[in-house]
């Protein structure tokens, strides 16, 4: 072989390497993210909205959510009984369903859960959709669940002391308890005719949702432990369901590798023209 | 060493250092793969530049190039000229793909963290005397008040703190309070979280509108006491 040949052959050796060792690097970089959103999978099947234990849960990824007393508000408590949350969502185009899993020791009458959304397009705190004092924030919409009635509330609130159930009640809810485990499923409507007050899902939007948690067990003199303002609670996440596959990047990918393929055609031939 | 040897190693050296050397420097950060890019694209057209500044160096980078492309008789080379051939319009399709396929990441927030506060509350000065009695005071309303989040150590990680995003400020961070007047604590925990601007979106803030249970008086101690308690100083202007 002539030493031109081993050259070139070593450079593109090396220039291949160096290629790929760009791909490799800037495929990465979009890989790093945080559990900063629950992901609602799209499901062909029907969605079990009443079955915490469906097996098909286990196809939709769960997202931990840690939290916090409520402080932002009197009345406070400095310490709750559930530390995390883990969520997961499954849809079917009509139907969104959303397990909410944490640990808690004892099971109690009093024991609830709530999701809570903003709705419409203005920005709104986490706390109830407290009004700010520089801005005009939006309401949100609250899905309620309490053990003893075994059902959900549909909700609406625009600060503290203004939480009120809807005319319009959307919401289904299940909850399981076992093994110091509450599993409990809301369910709705991917879409309601009341977008001023629910919260309207379109697949593939990323919206903001924030989770609520009352141990219903009571102290030594009776009182509850966790009542009212007085919970566990997130600040605000992202909720996003899945929407249908999208094939269109494999076209315009298909495309561009034909213009490429084409572009390398044109230039061999020049070249060769141009001998 | 062919003309076109020192180019490739000189874009693998720029390539090393952009991606490894760089974020290794004290201050320094990983750069974003888009940036890297962009300077190996610049890397790139300066080298072309230079190998074609005279006819001479032109031909040397160039007859190399077209006689791998479509000379004859490259022998062993022949079958990495195809695969160049067949990997080129691939890679057009992988970057299109790449380009064009829909974010699995929730919409950035460009949240400020410390927005400028309304007129009425720059420039106030702490009308409380920063005697040890007041300091103590403040650091016992602190204890109450704040410590739950804020923590006993003033590094923002109390019991309660865990749940919240963004995390309760850190006052032993030079970042926090040590860059801030006391006017601007004083809105923060007069107002809290509902306080803020909508350029403090998205309103993550759990902090308590303090104005509707504690005297301004009570309040002027704490920041008495979370400065002292933090070992930093107010921003003054000197």
């Amino acid at each position: 072989m002539k030493p031109a040949n081993r050259i070139m052959k070593r450079v593109l050796r090396d220039g291949t390497a160096a290629i790929a060792a760009m791909i490799i690097g800037g495929a990465s970089l979009g890989y790093a993210q945080e559990s900063v959103s629950v992901r609602a999978t799209l499901l062909t099947g029907a969605v079990p909205v009443d079955d915490p234990s469906a097996a098909v849960w286990s196809s939709a990824p769960p997202a931990t959510f840690p939290m916090s007393p409520q402080v932002h508000w009197q009345n406070r408590i400095q310490e709750v009984t559930v530390k995390d949350v883990s969520v997961r969502a499954l849809h079917d185009g009509t139907q969104v369903a959303v397990l909410v899993e944490y640990a808690d020791p004892t099971q109690d009458p009093d024991d609830a859960a709530a999701l809570e959304f903003m709705v419409g397009d203005k920005k709104a705190h986490f706390a109830h959709g407290q009004p700010m004092l520089q801005v005009e924030g939006g309401p949100v919409n609250i899905w309620f669940w309490k053990n003893k009635t075994g059902k959900a509330i549909d909700m609406s609130a625009k600060g503290f002391g203004t939480l009120k159930p809807q005319e319009h009640q959307d919401v289904t809810a299940k909850g399981v308890y076992s093994n110091g485990t509450w599993k409990v499923v809301f369910s709705r409507k991917l879409l309601t005719g009341h977008a001023d007050e629910d919260v309207q899902i379109t697949a593939g939007q990323f919206m903001s949702i924030s989770f609520a948690v009352w141990d219903g067990r009571k102290d030594a003199v009776g009182e509850l432990v966790e009542k009212g303002s007085q919970k566990a609670v997130s600040s605000w996440w992202y909720f996003r369901a899945d929407a249908p596959p999208d094939y269109s990047g494999y076209m315009y990918a298909a495309i561009a590798a034909a213009l490429g393929l084409g572009f390398q055609f044109v230039l061999i031939r020049k070249l060769k023209k141009g001998q | 060493m062919g003309a076109l040897g020192k180019p490739i190693i000189l874009m693998v050296a720029m390539y090393a250092f952009l991606k490894f050397g760089l974020p290794n420097i004290p201050g320094s950060a990983p750069l974003p793969s888009s940036l890297i890019f962009l300077y190996l694209l610049l890397t790139a057209g300066g080298i072309f530049m230079f190998e074609t500044v005279s006819g001479e160096s032109k031909d040397a980078f160039w007859n190399p190039i077209q006689r791998f492309l479509t000379g004859e008789n490259i022998g062993g080379l022949q079958a990495l000229r195809y695969g160049v051939f067949i990997l080129f319009p691939l890679l057009v399709g992988w970057q299109t793909y790449g380009s064009t396929a829909v974010s699995d990441l929730p919409p950035t927030e460009s949240r400020t963290i410390h927005p400028a506060p309304p007129g009425e509350y720059t420039g106030l000065s702490n009308p409380v005397p920063k005697t040890p009695d007041n300091i103590m005071q403040g650091k016992g309303f602190y204890a109450a008040y704040c410590s739950p989040c804020h923590g006993g150590n003033f590094d923002g990680k109390g019991p309660a703190a865990r749940g919240f995003i963004p995390a309760p400020a850190n006052f032993a961070d030079p970042t926090t309070i040590a860059m801030l007047q006391e006017s601007y604590l004083f809105w923060r925990i007069k107002k809290g979280g509902v306080g803020l601007p909508i350029e403090g979106a998205p309103w993550k803030s759990a902090m308590p509108r303090w104005e509707v249970e504690l005297p301004d008086e009570w309040i002027w101690k704490i920041i008495l006491g979370e400065y002292d308690g933090a070992h930093q100083s107010p921003r003054t202007w000197e």
